[in-house]
């Protein structure tokens, strides 16, 4: 079963979110790139953020410091950051790393779409 | 006992490299997928340590891993600047959102991942020895 060597995400908009489908390996070599993705979501977030995770295969420290930052523009806007369907060891990491004190995480990105209502 | 040496350039781009030879090495082992997820992203993290802080003058970076029954040993080592992990600090992962800042969260990951960690330098080079307790097969 080869895992994804390189990360990429799919962008979509349903109901009032943009999702981005985060498909690989969120690693020193990704996280820079899927940072400069998200810079217009960093700078100015004009409407509600999903990640879905569901085929995240990997995450380490690089990858914290995006969803971090992104947690941070998120918090600061009327606005919500939501991420869904990690798989066992991404959302492990995400615990040991306490990043589920403060990010929402659903199972699906039906889900997280049910909670978001227009701000 | 099982063992496996691997070799990779001190470059980011190796991760790839890395990431292919765990592969490998979890088939033959017989490794679960989170077992697998785990010791990759130990290694990773300190591979981008070493070479994002530590080895700007270092070519390689050697991995040794020995498993004897549930224990498994890794030991990883570079020519680099000498960069002791034991005296990174370890973040508080329980600040709210505003407080919260990355530094350190790589190296707290690798110590909430094993058992033990231990560094010394000797000959030049940096030497990292960690070990974790492998699950129990079908547990």
């Amino acid at each position: 079963m080869p895992l994804h060597k390189t990360m990429n995400a799919t962008v979509n908009t349903k109901k009032n979110a943009t999702i981005f489908a985060l498909k690989g390996r969120l690693d020193s070599n990704s996280a820079p790139q899927f940072e400069r993705q998200l810079t217009d979501y960093l700078n100015t977030p004009a409407g509600h953020l999903v990640f879905d995770c569901n085929d995240l295969d990997y995450i380490s420290s690089a990858g914290l410091r995006v969803i971090l930052n992104i947690a941070k523009a998120y918090s600061a806007c009327p606005f919500r950051f939501v991420a869904c369907a990690l798989q066992d060891h991404v959302l492990e990491v995400f615990e040991i790393s306490g990043f589920d004190s403060f990010i929402t995480i659903e199972g699906s990105v039906e889900e997280c779409l049910t909670q978001l209502t227009t701000p | 006992m099982m063992r496996c040496s691997l070799r990779i350039a001190s470059r980011l781009s190796e991760l790839k490299s890395l990431a292919d030879q765990l592969d490998v090495l979890a088939g033959k082992w017989s490794l679960p997928k989170k077992c697998l997820a785990e010791i990759n992203l130990i290694l990773d993290e300190l591979v981008t340590n070493i070479i994002e802080h530590g080895a700007a003058q270092g070519e390689w970076i050697d991995i040794a891993l020995v498993r004897e029954e549930q224990l498994l040993t890794m030991t990883i080592s570079d020519d680099g600047h000498a960069f002791d992990i034991s005296n990174c600090p370890t973040p508080d992962t329980t600040l709210p959102l505003a407080e919260r800042c990355c530094g350190g969260l790589g190296i707290h990951l690798v110590r909430k991942l094993t058992d033990s960690q231990h560094y010394h330098r000797t000959g030049g080079k940096n030497i990292v020895t960690l070990t974790k307790t492998l699950p129990k097969e079908g547990s």
